[in-house]
């Protein structure tokens, strides 16, 4: 039932590789590049009151790319089948990241208590094709606005970061901007001999056991048949749009108490994941389409828990939800269904057989596991994908001078299932970001949803 | 427990105490339950990480908590009901041995603690 850590070390400090969860990502923007004519990108993005010093932050994000060359490092498998790899030797002849400032001529953006504008370049960005094997961090945009207020975003592809990682880089960029540390400090869990990840049994026979498990489960959601906003297996080109909502300080104590008293002090996500699986289900109702079940991932955090975790590579499993919809209108009923499944997945060891089938996913195919992933929901992936990641960059108060009004992760969303929901919170506000295949969502049908959302989120 | 409603008070009283002593359990073997299973199998806590530490400062998260909870169930027979996930009672392993021995004790007919415990 417990999660053991592994004592393993990295063998060659020049070639880093992947962990199970960034093969199994790698595999979706192998799939997204194929059908979709996009990459698996995410973004995190900062807005800033005036005091915002780009030249600073493109001064210290060179020196950390310089120091950290995991962050242009490209993608390389040893054979056909081999181990998928991070070339730390050949990043010094990769370019980037790039760094570019923009001005915009829209007027300034307000106050974040009605549904927020950001610039439409954020959304190009995660909608861009890069060539193959290029990894890392992608690129940085700044746009400032009229009134010295800037927008940031940071793009990259997948697998460098999880949503927790990409925080703690902010951070780390902050530190070094501040000189509170040396650019050149590499995270200490990626280092040779480093603090332990998580770890499963040394015989690949227990750790196939353990795959095959997560495989039946999986292949058990099929029995009720699924439909995400967008449908099975778009082949159309990734239009991912972001919309971004803010409660007000009073609303969003007033909603984290609910959750806590609904769902738990610490397990307030099975309270938002309730509500997001409502609110899709609104819109499937309007639609006259509602499915059989919604399913949906909740990405697990695999890092020791309480000491200095690696910023670098994604460590998460998945536990998989699934209720008939029959069972969604009853809000209470949701949540004792939701908790009891959680239970009884972990109690199971599903999220450690998820990631004994994650490691297998760094020697196989990427199309092999896309297949496998899509083919027992009829090819839908999911209904849709959500996190809740609670406190945004707690300790993140100002960003190169500039101080921090508001963050939030974009996460990677493929073109199907289009659609993807992420709540935090930040200075006692939450907030939530839906990326979306924009002509999957008919402009009712958000309303619908964003209403949805905010009933029973306030009750 | 089939027929503990039956028992008078003082009978259920050394009823308890003897079914807590005959598993082992008293506060003080499930404060040290508690905080071993979160010092080696579920935290990388600092080395002086005691029954008196914050849990939530040493990382105990959702998963940690719910894989603690299993852990409990496996070691003693009995589920911590989840609205006992308090911020207090889950402030340190002492504050969440005493809230699940007294649940326990309480779910067994009582309405508090055994002060011996």
């Amino acid at each position: 039932m417990s999660i053991r850590r592994s004592t393993r070390t990295l063998a060659h400090p020049t070639r880093l590789p992947l962990t199970g969860a960034d093969a199994f990502l790698l595999a979706f923007d192998a799939e997204t590049r194929r059908r979709n004519r996009a990459n698996h990108l995410s973004q995190i993005v900062l807005r800033l009151r005036p005091g915002f010093a780009p030249d600073a932050f493109a001064r210290v994000l060179d020196e950390v790319v310089e120091a950290n060359p995991i962050l242009r490092a490209p993608i390389r498998r040893r054979g056909v089948v081999g181990l998928a790899e991070y070339r730390l030797d050949l990043a010094p002849r990769a370019a980037g990241p790039v760094f570019e400032q923009h001005t915009s001529s829209a007027p300034p953006p307000g106050d974040w208590d009605a549904p927020a504008a950001l610039p439409s370049l954020f959304s190009e960005r995660l909608n861009e094709l890069h060539p193959d094997g290029r990894a890392g961090l992608l690129r940085a945009d700044a746009v400032r606005y009229a009134d010295g207020r800037t927008d940031l975003a940071l793009t990259w592809l997948h697998m460098l970061f999880d949503g927790w990682g990409s925080e703690r880089f902010l951070e780390f960029l902050e530190e070094c901007g501040s000189g509170a540390r040396a650019p050149d400090a590499v995270p200490a869990a990626d280092r040779p001999g480093a603090p332990p990840d998580v770890a499963l049994p040394e015989r690949s026979s227990e750790r196939g056991t353990m795959a095959m498990e997560w495989q039946r489960w999986m292949n058990g959601l099929g029995a009720l048949p699924v439909r995400s906003p967008a449908g099975p297996e778009r082949g159309a080109r990734q239009d991912l749009e972001i919309a971004r909502t803010h409660l007000t300080r009073a609303d969003s104590a007033r909603v984290s108490q609910r959750a806590s008293t609904l769902a738990g002090f610490l397990t307030p996500m099975i309270f938002y994941l309730g509500v997001a699986i409502r609110a899709h289900h609104a819109v499937m109702v309007k639609r006259g389409d509602v499915p059989a079940s919604y399913v949906v991932p909740l990405p697990v955090n695999l890092r020791p828990k309480g000491s200095d975790g690696g910023i670098f590579r994604t460590r998460v499993s998945l536990l998989w939800f699934q209720v008939p919809s029959t069972c969604v209108d009853d809000l209470g009923a949701l949540l004792a269904e939701l908790k009891e499944q959680r239970r009884h997945a972990i109690r199971g060891g599903q999220i450690e057989n998820g990631a004994a089938a994650m490691d297998f996913a760094r020697y196989a195919p990427s199309r092999l596991y896309g297949t496998l992933a899509r083919r027992p929901l009829g090819g839908e992936l999911c209904s849709f994908f959500f996190a809740y990641t609670g406190e945004f960059c707690p300790g993140l108060t100002h960003f190169f001078g500039g101080a921090v009004e508001d963050g939030f992760g974009v996460p990677s969303v493929p073109a199907s299932p289009g659609s993807g929901l992420v709540l935090a919170l930040h200075a006692g506000r939450l907030g939530y970001t839906h990326v979306r295949q924009r002509d999957a969502w008919q402009p009712g049908e958000l309303d619908v949803f964003r209403e949805q959302l905010a009933a029973d989120l306030l009750g | 427990v089939h027929g503990e409603n039956a028992l008078q008070p003082i009978h259920l009283f050394a009823y308890i105490a003897r079914k807590m002593s005959v598993n082992g359990w008293t506060r003080e073997r499930l404060t040290d339950l508690i905080h071993r299973i979160l010092r080696d199998d579920l935290l990388a806590p600092q080395d002086d990480f005691s029954p008196q530490s914050n849990l939530i400062e040493s990382g105990l998260d959702s998963l940690a908590v719910t894989q603690l909870m299993l852990a409990i169930e496996e070691a003693t027979g009995v589920w911590t009901d989840e609205s006992l996930l308090t911020p207090e009672n889950l402030e340190t392993a002492e504050t969440l041995a005493a809230s699940i021995y007294e649940y326990v004790a309480r779910s067994r007919g009582r309405t508090s603690a055994d002060p011996r415990g």
